[in-house]
This record gives C-alpha cells, sequence and structure tokens, in this order.
C-alpha cells in the first residue's frame, strides 16, 4: 500500500471512529429535549446490586449525562440523560465492603453490549434456522397469554414448565408464586458450579441447608480442601475481603492456610502451603487428620450430629489411619500428622469444601467428613469457624421459606436431568417453558440431551437480553432490562455474617423496547383468562411489602443504601457471632433430596471409565473471567489475561509438564481431548501446578451462538462429561470423567497470550516442555 | 511541599484476582483490540497481575505480581522522548501528554517494565459500548502511546474539591480505580511526601522492595514480600 493511500485511510477511519467515539454517528445530529437534566460532568453514585453470581454484592453505580442514540416519532437523533459510567463495590455492604471483582465490574457491559435484544422477537421458521422476527410487546404478551390460557382450558397447567437460575432472591419467589398459583410444578434451577452437595451436607451435619460463610478475619489456619474461595467459589470477594483481614490481623497474628486440590486455582497460588491429592480422595484426607486429632485426643469438643454421621467415629476412625490415608492420597503420614496437630493447635482453626472435591461420586461423603472435622475443632457457629448467615426473615426469599402470603407449601423442586428425561419420554409433556438466566443447553452434560428435549417443547420463551444456545431454541423471547435499568435484588446466602438483602431501584432509565421480567410476569398473571392473583401491581410493590415487614424506616433507607442488613454486633473475639445467637433454623429445604440407602459413608470415587483406556482425569473449571460461561460474551473479560496462564480470547487445555514431554506436546500445540462423551480440539498450556494424571479445561468458551464476542470460539469442555451423579446428593458428578490425550499438530494461534509480549517474561512458565 | 504520590501493593494480600485490570479498562476508556491484535501482542492492560512459578510437582508455588507504571523518579521513559510527551510533573508523576505524543514508541523500548502501550489503531466501541467511556478521560487515538497515569483526573479532582473547600488533602482521599476496586485491599495509595501517610508508612516496610530496583528506575512502588506462616 502506497504511503498516501494509507494516510487517506487511516483520515476516513479516524474520523469515523471518532464520530461513533462521540456517540453521534451521521444521521443522529437532531438533538431531542431531555426528560431529565443531569448535570454535566458531575458524577451522581446510585446504589445496584450486583446480580452475576449468587453472592450479591452490593454496587455504587456512577451516573453521568450522556448523548444516547434514540428514536422519536420515527424520527432518529441523540437525547442527553444519565447513564451509569461505572461500578465500583458499595462500601458499606457488609458482603463486599467496597471491593467488586473484575466479572463484577465488567457487567455494565451488559448493558452496553451492541448484541442486546432491544425489543421482543418472535422465531419464524423452524427452530433449525434461528431467524427471528421483532414484534411488539402488545402481540408477544397476547401470544404467551394466549398460550397459558390454552393450557389451563385444557387442564394442562402442569405442563408449564420453568427454568431459572435459583439463586435466592425475591426474583426467584416472584417465579415460584406464578407456578404455585398456575398450578405448575416448581420452578427447576440449573447451574452447573452450584453446590447443591454442600447445602446438603450442612443440612444433614448442622441443619443449616446453605453454603458456609467462613469468618476468615479471624481464622488462623484454614485448610481449603479445593474450594477456590479466592477465586469463583460460593462469595468471592466477601471472602477476599475477610482473607485481607486474616493476612494483617488486627491481633497481629498472620493466618495461614493450606489448598488441597490436584490443580493449581489462584486460590492455591495464595496458599501457604499446597498440597495436591488425587482426585476423590479429599475426605480421605479429611478423615485422616480427623483420626490423628482422635487418636492423640487433641480437642475436646463433643463433635455431636456431625460425627454420628460418619461410620467408625465411635471407633477412632480405624481405617483411616495416616498410613492408610497415606497410601489412598500418597501425602506422607508424617505430614498427615503434623497438619492435624497444627489444626488442633492454632485455634481458631477450620475446614472448608468446594468445588472439584465435592464433584466427585463420593463428594457428599467428602463434604460430611469435613463437617464432622469442623465439629471436632469445635470452629462451627465459633469465631474464626465456619458459620450461616441468619435468614432475612422478612421474606420469604430466603432460600426455600414459607411463602409471603398464599399459604401453599416450599416448592419441592425437580431437577433439570429428570425434566429433560421426562420430556423425552413423554412421561411429563411440558407445552410451555419459560427460561430465566439459564442457558442448560450450554452447561449440562450431552447425556441429558437437554437440547434435544427443549426442541420437544412446542412453545418456549426466554427472557434473557442475548441469544445464547437455550435461547435460540425459543419461540419467544422478552428481553429482560438489565440490573442497571430495573429493580433489582438478591438476597445472599453466604458471604455476611449478619442477615441482609441487597435490593436497589433503577440506576437509569432503559436504553431499548426491553421490559422488566418481574413485572412481565405480574402483567401476564393479570391479563390470563383466570387471573391468578398475585397481591403485587409491580416487583416494586412485592419488593416495598417485604422490606417494610422488617420496619416502617427500613424501606426508604434500604433503596438509599442499597439494601437492609443488620448492624455487626460490637462482638469481642471470643463472643459466639450472630448467627449462633439465632433460632435454629426449622424451615424445610428447598430442594429435599431422598437419599437411600442413609448417608454415605466415604468409599473411593468411581469414574467413567478405566485408566488403560482414558488415562487422563479431566477437571472443568469455573473460569475466573467466565464462571460457567455465562459472561463470555463480554468483551472486557474476554480480554482479561487468565491469572493463572495469561490467556486471552482462548481456550485451552492445562497439562503437566512431563505428560506433555511424554506426548510430544509443547505450548500452544492443537490437542485432540476425548471422553466417552465426546472430543474437542484445544491448545495446550503446559503448567506445573498440575498433578500428572490431571489435565483441566476452563469452562466457559465453546459457545456456539453467544454474541459476536463469544460465538464459536474455543472449546467447551462441558461437552465431554460423562452424567456420573454424587452419591446420596442428586448432583452432577463434573470432575468423575476421564479422557485421553492425542496431538492433533502445532500451533495454529488460537492460544493468546498476554505475557508472550506484554510482560516481564516472554513465557508464562518457563520449564520443560514449555517452549515453543 | 508538593505532592510525591505513591502507591504500596501488599503481596501478601494479592489474590491474582484482576479487579484492577478491568477497574483500570472501565475508569481509562482502555479499548479492547480483538483476539487478533491481542495475538499480535497489541492488547492493552495499563495494569497487569504477572504470575511467577516455582518449584517442581507437588512442591510448586506461585506468586502473583500487579505489575503497573512504577511511575519512576528516574524514569527512561522520559528522557528518550524527542517532544516531551513523556514527561515529569511537578508531583512526580510519569505523564504522557497524548496530543504531543507522535509515535515514536522510543519509550516503550526504553521502559524496563513493559506498561507503555502504543494505539496501533483508532479505538473503536461498537455502539452503545461508547456509553460506558468515562468523560473525564480523554479517548487515545491511532499512533500514540499510553499509560498509567496513576488515575490523574481522580487526583487533580480531589485537589480541586479539596482547594475550594480551604481544606488539606487527606491521606487516603484519594484512590485510583485499581486501588478502589481491590475486593482484598491489596493497594495502598498515598503522598510519600508525607511521611504519616500510610502509603508512606507501608513503604518503610522491612518487607518492602522495587520491582527492578537495580536499574536504578527509583520507582515509586513498593512492593511487600509475601510473609511465610508463623
Amino acid at each position: 500500500m502506497e504511503r498516501r493511500t494509507f494516510i487517506k485511510l487511516t483520515a476516513v477511519s479516524g474520523t469515523g471512529a471518532a464520530l461513533a467515539g462521540c456517540g453521534v454517528s451521521e444521521p443522529a445530529l437532531i438533538r431531542f429535549v431531555p426528560d431529565e437534566t443531569p448535570a454535566p460532568g458531575i458524577a451522581e453514585w446510585k446504589p445496584g446490586v450486583c446480580p452475576l453470581c449468587a453472592g450479591g454484592c452490593g454496587l455504587s453505580v456512577r451516573i453521568m449525562a450522556a448523548d444516547v442514540d434514540t428514536v422519536r416519532n420515527g424520527q432518529r437523533g441523540v437525547v442527553r440523560r444519565g447513564v451509569a459510567k461505572k461500578l465500583e463495590g458499595a462500601a458499606a455492604h457488609p458482603v463486599n465492603g467496597g471491593g467488586l471483582c473484575a466479572r463484577g465490574q465488567a457487567g455494565i457491559q451488559l448493558t452496553y453490549h451492541p448484541d442486546r435484544l432491544t425489543q421482543p422477537i418472535r422465531r419464524v421458521g423452524s427452530r433449525r434456522d434461528g431467524q427471528f422476527e421483532p414484534i411488539t410487546w402488545d402481540q408477544a404478551l397476547s401470544e404467551l397469554v394466549s398460550r397459558l390460557d390454552t393450557l389451563a382450558t385444557n387442564g394442562q397447567v402442569r405442563s408449564l414448565a420453568i427454568l431459572t437460575s435459583g439463586r435466592p432472591s425475591h426474583r426467584q419467589l416472584l417465579f415460584d408464586q406464578f407456578a404455585a398459583r398456575f398450578g405448575a410444578p416448581a420452578p427447576i434451577s440449573y447451574n452447573l458450579f452450584d453446590e447443591p452437595v454442600v447445602r446438603r451436607a450442612n443440612d444433614l451435619s448442622f441443619g443449616h441447608d446453605q453454603l458456609p460463610t467462613i469468618d476468615l478475619a479471624r481464622t488462623r489456619l484454614l485448610l481449603s480442601f479445593g474450594a477456590d474461595f479466592l477465586g469463583t467459589w460460593n462469595s468471592p470477594v466477601a471472602q477476599m475481603a475477610a482473607y485481607a483481614r486474616m493476612r494483617r490481623n488486627p491481633t497481629g497474628v498472620r493466618g495461614s492456610f493450606v489448598q488441597i486440590e490436584s490443580r493449581m486455582t489462584p486460590t492455591g497460588a495464595s496458599a501457604d502451603e499446597w498440597l495436591p491429592v488425587p482426585p476423590g480422595t479429599e475426605g480421605a484426607l479429611a478423615l485422616g487428620l480427623a483420626h490423628v486429632i482422635l487418636k492423640e485426643h487433641l480437642t475436646s469438643a463433643p463433635p455431636g450430629r456431625a460425627a454420628s454421621l460418619i461410620d467408625g467415629w465411635a471407633a477412632g476412625l480405624p481405617d483411616f489411619t495416616p498410613e492408610k490415608v497415606s497410601a489412598m492420597t500418597g501425602v506422607p503420614s508424617a505430614r498427615i500428622e503434623r497438619l492435624a496437630r497444627a489444626l488442633a493447635g492454632q485455634r481458631p482453626a477450620a475446614a472448608i469444601i468446594g468445588g472439584p472435591a465435592l464433584a466427585h461420586t463420593n463428594g457428599l461423603a467428602a463434604a460430611l467428613a469435613v463437617n464432622a472435622l469442623n465439629a471436632l475443632l469445635d470452629s462451627v457457629d465459633q469465631p474464626g469457624g465456619v458459620c450461616f448467615t441468619p435468614p432475612f426473615r422478612a421474606s420469604v426469599a430466603s432460600r426455600g421459606g414459607a411463602p409471603l402470603s398464599g399459604g401453599s407449601a416450599p416448592p419441592i423442586r425437580g431437577t433439570l436431568q429428570t425434566l429433560a428425561s421426562e420430556i423425552l419420554s413423554g412421561r411429563h409433556p411440558v407445552e410451555v417453558l419459560l427460561v430465566d438466566g439459564v442457558n442448560p443447553v450450554f452447561a449440562a452434560p450431552p447425556a441429558w440431551r437437554v437440547g434435544e428435549a427443549l426442541s420437544r417443547v412446542p412453545f418456549v420463551v426466554s427472557f434473557g437480553s442475548f441469544i445464547d444456545e437455550t435461547a435460540a431454541l425459543a419461540d419467544l423471547i422478552l428481553p429482560d432490562h438489565t440490573f442497571l435499568e430495573s429493580w433489582v435484588d438478591a438476597v445472599p446466602e453466604s458471604g455476611s455474617l449478619v442477615a441482609v438483602a441487597s435490593v436497589a431501584p433503577p440506576t437509569m432509565t432503559s436504553l431499548f423496547q426491553t421490559r422488566a421480567t418481574p413485572d412481565v410476569l405480574l402483567e401476564v398473571g393479570r391479563m390470563l383468562r383466570q387471573p391468578i392473583g398475585l397481591p403485587w401491581q409491580t416487583f416494586e410493590a412485592m419488593l416495598k411489602a417485604s422490606f417494610e415487614a422488617l420496619g416502617p424506616e427500613v424501606w426508604s433507607a434500604a433503596q438509599k443504601q442499597g439494601g437492609w442488613w443488620e448492624e455487626p454486633p460490637a462482638v469481642p473475639p471470643t463472643a459466639r457471632p450472630v448467627s449462633a445467637r439465632l433460632p435454629a433454623p426449622t424451615r424445610p429445604p428447598g430442594r429435599r433430596i431422598a437419599v437411600s440407602g442413609g448417608v454415605p459413608s466415604f468409599a473411593p470415587p468411581e469414574f467413567d471409565a478405566a485408566a488403560d483406556d482414558f488415562p487422563f482425569h479431566l477437571l472443568p473449571y469455573p473460569s475466573p473471567s467466565f464462571l460457567d460461561g455465562s459472561l463470555a460474551h463480554l468483551p472486557w473479560l474476554q480480554e482479561l489475561p487468565d491469572p493463572m496462564t495469561s490467556a486471552m480470547w482462548s481456550a485451552w487445555v492445562e497439562l503437566h509438564p512431563q505428560t506433555a514431554e511424554r506426548l510430544h506436546i509443547q505450548l500452544g500445540d492443537l490437542v485432540r481431548v476425548e471422553s466417552h462423551a465426546g472430543a474437542v480440539e484445544v491448545p495446550a498450556f503446559v503448567s506445573p501446578g498440575i498433578a500428572p494424571d490431571v489435565v483441566a479445561m476452563p469452562v466457559g468458551q465453546g459457545h456456539v451462538t453467544y454474541t459476536r464476542y463469544a460465538s464459536g470460539r474455543g472449546a467447551n469442555p462441558v461437552s465431554l462429561l460423562a452424567p456420573m451423579v454424587v452419591s446420596g446428593a442428586d448432583a452432577l458428578a463434573w470432575a468423575a470423567t476421564r479422557v485421553k490425550l492425542t496431538r492433533v499438530g502445532p500451533p495454529d494461534g488460537r492460544l493468546v497470550l498476554f505475557s508472550t509480549a506484554g510482560e516481564l517474561r516472554e513465557r508464562p512458565y518457563e520449564g520443560p516442555g514449555a517452549r515453543r | 511541599m508538593p505532592h510525591r504520590w505513591g502507591m504500596v501493593v501488599d503481596l501478601d494480600r494479592c489474590t491474582g484476582c484482576e479487579a484492577c485490570v478491568t477497574a483500570c479498562h472501565a475508569e481509562n476508556n482502555i479499548p479492547t483490540v480483538g483476539d487478533r491484535q491481542a495475538a499480535r501482542g497489541r492488547a492493552m492492560h495499563w495494569i497487569r497481575v504477572e504470575r511467577y512459578f516455582e518449584g517442581v510437582f507437588p512442591d510448586v508455588r506461585v506468586k502473583f505480581r500487579p505489575v503497573l507504571c512504577q511511575q519512576c523518579d528516574a524514569a527512561p521513559c522520559e528522557p528518550v522522548c524527542p517532544t516531551y510527551a513523556s514527561h515529569h510533573t511537578e508531583e512526580g508523576l510519569n505523564a504522557q501528554v497524548y496530543n504531543r505524543c507522535i509515535g515514536t514508541r522510543y519509550c516503550a523500548n526504553a521502559c524496563p517494565y513493559s506498561v507503555r502501550f502504543f494505539n496501533f489503531f483508532n479505538p473503536a466501541w461498537e455502539t452503545p459500548l461508547h456509553l460506558q467511556l468515562n468523560p473525564d478521560v480523554s479517548v487515545r487515538e491511532g499512533g500514540v502511546m499510553e499509560k498509567c497515569t496513576f488515575c490523574v483526573q481522580r487526583i487533580t479532582a480531589a485537589e480541586i474539591q479539596a482547594k475550594a473547600e480551604r481544606r488539606e488533602l487527606k491521606d487516603g482521599a484519594i484512590a485510583p480505580a485499581c486501588v478502589q476496586s481491590c475486593p482484598a485491599k491489596a493497594m495502598v495509595f498515598g503522598d510519600l511526601n508525607d511521611p504519616e501517610s500510610e502509603a508512606s508508612r507501608l513503604a518503610r516496610s522491612p518487607r518492602g522492595s522495587k520491582l527492578l530496583g537495580d536499574l536504578g528506575t527509583q520507582p515509586k512502588v513498593t512492593y511487600l514480600e509475601r510473609q511465610s506462616p508463623v
């Protein structure tokens, strides 16, 4: 190209970009009279709630004036109004205390995403074509209402199924109430990395059907069995804040922690001691530690109910001597004894379990073992121990509570797997399916055949803002406002030592012709031929009713500060935390699971295939950027270097240098990862922080359709998963699949590493197998 | 005495979560470049988290280190700039005047920390992503070098506010976006000329060290090394 042409091109593209950057494109030079008059250049901060994970962090949203493209009376133009500019953590919020993770901050791009749906759309043609046409809200609602009316007329009310994220909130409660009053089965929730096994174990051991809150700030020694508590597990921002206090403890003692896992997570990188064990043997190690403590009489606490669930506890766990556990886990028996003595000696000490440690066939038994260990250490509901966030008693939004009004029983939920198999077998014909905030077609193992099942449902309605794999099967998409444009709430089940409910009003008016899903639901309920009589006109009224039940000032205060929470008690370090003072919750759990044959005792893990044919354990893990893949469409997160590999815009498989050398695989080489269930091709990342017989893949990429930023990028390890089940808890054992590896070819540029050009070292890891 | 802004990063608290990286993108209108340009080393992250593996399995350790412009007192990037685009402010910041920059990229070559980024193209935000742009920070054009400013817009705003209210700036009143966002409060920002500021106090810690300090660049960012269990 000639220099002159080049300069011309630059000038042209430069002008275009500058105009786009100002938000004023050619045909939009008309400025309409604004409805609101934000002062230019002056920022206003409004409260918000982050909806991206179950953490329920409070937000502080920066609102400033901007020129927004708009259409009035068919005329395109711009109008000045206040829009969100930046998300920060709310300083006073008891969960996150001012901090906010990378994902939460990138959440602003949900609102401004170029591929966001701007109005209701209806499918044209067959599902395979994936073609949609825009329709008006009137058309859309009347179509949904007529479908529901038909169900009611034909006595098929139980043929309505609802899929939700299941996060405790008033939004979820509204879906529950809608289903109950319509006569449909309770909404089914599905989250690949949700932790039903921990809830089940905590319910059995302690009577708390919820995830634990670790009082890390006061912990002196923490044992984490696989829980990536500083990255993606449970309530990460709350845990990072507490971790910081643990490291610079007011008492002057620096708390430490041991991470037990087979692949190093960012949490493992921060650990004082990293202890790799073979997948599925975490429970044995916990029982081995308990054995030593019992044998040497290192504690005096009566472990009570939690211990009574463990086989052989009364006899001192004879099957878990350090020697036997050493044989199972490969951890030297002297190290087991040392750890046990440290746990008993450095109190407060606590143990937690999460992530892959629970995703084996023996996951529930492992969780029960860790619970018993905690009880033995007297660290349950104690300062520096494992605590439980007190329930938000005003409402029913806490997981599975009794309804606000109406008096029906707490919902008994089915599972996604059952729903799919019942649709496929025709046992439970689903005529209408509502999907809110989940993408099971992407995140469920192939053997469940969720996509096929959903395709058989005559009428699928999605409330999503984007066309993902599940929404692509929808007949009707009624796009929701984003969390910045609507009333939003969360009732976190963990992450806070005081009872908390986050709530916030809209921070800005909606950009497009979208509608808040809770309000749509309420309106549909009113439009039905036999209205279902939900007692609120709007979602705002529902929230108001719930918060006002706590006291006259609570509602207005909650709107201003972004939620309601109990004042943190001024507890001296020796007192029991607040959760212990509350009456033990007696409510029935949200998802009661039948345990056949009683509580499982620890057994060696089972895998889907033999080691001869499939020599490697496959460890899929939640991507630090995308979690279960639901955030893969945000450009900031795509370009965020992964903390352990510096990879951007990529999917990869991590393997040990020895493994790589043996298979003649080098950094970036294309590798075929194959299981009984399927196969994917991804570039290799050679990492010293992984066991030689384990390969790990981040979940999140590999979307077939999920906006311009994520579609067709990388591979999805969920497509390799065998439908293994955690024994005693009806949950997917997502770490129980075995795979084999074959080198396919040299690097093809799919693995993009920031470290190769952007860091002080040219390779993320400079050891054997890392050459390129 | 003028302020002299500095930062302390406690590696004992940093969890490598990269909240700071996204915060920086949001605050400073840093464009994403896409996979193809990123593969050519053109991704821009004014702050990044580096990882250092030590040892062999199973005794592996990883250390995270957030790396941003070290705001050197003897900055190698400044004397090489032919147009004085890269210069030292009175408050000790290594500032970049985008309008002066002619894109020689000498500064990026001179910087030992790899914290300067060149705009190979004019940045583009696909509508309506442009609505998230921070009006307090100018968008850089193609051919211009950009870098961490210690969020100079936040510093200036706080200084103007304090002056208008006729009061001294309080320690901790200014938090660059990375410092504000850090869930683990691993970063502290403050005036190094004020011996009582928390940043000054922590910078004197025996755990403190400078990144590539032996180059004589005199960084104003201090790293507090990780500690071992008692």
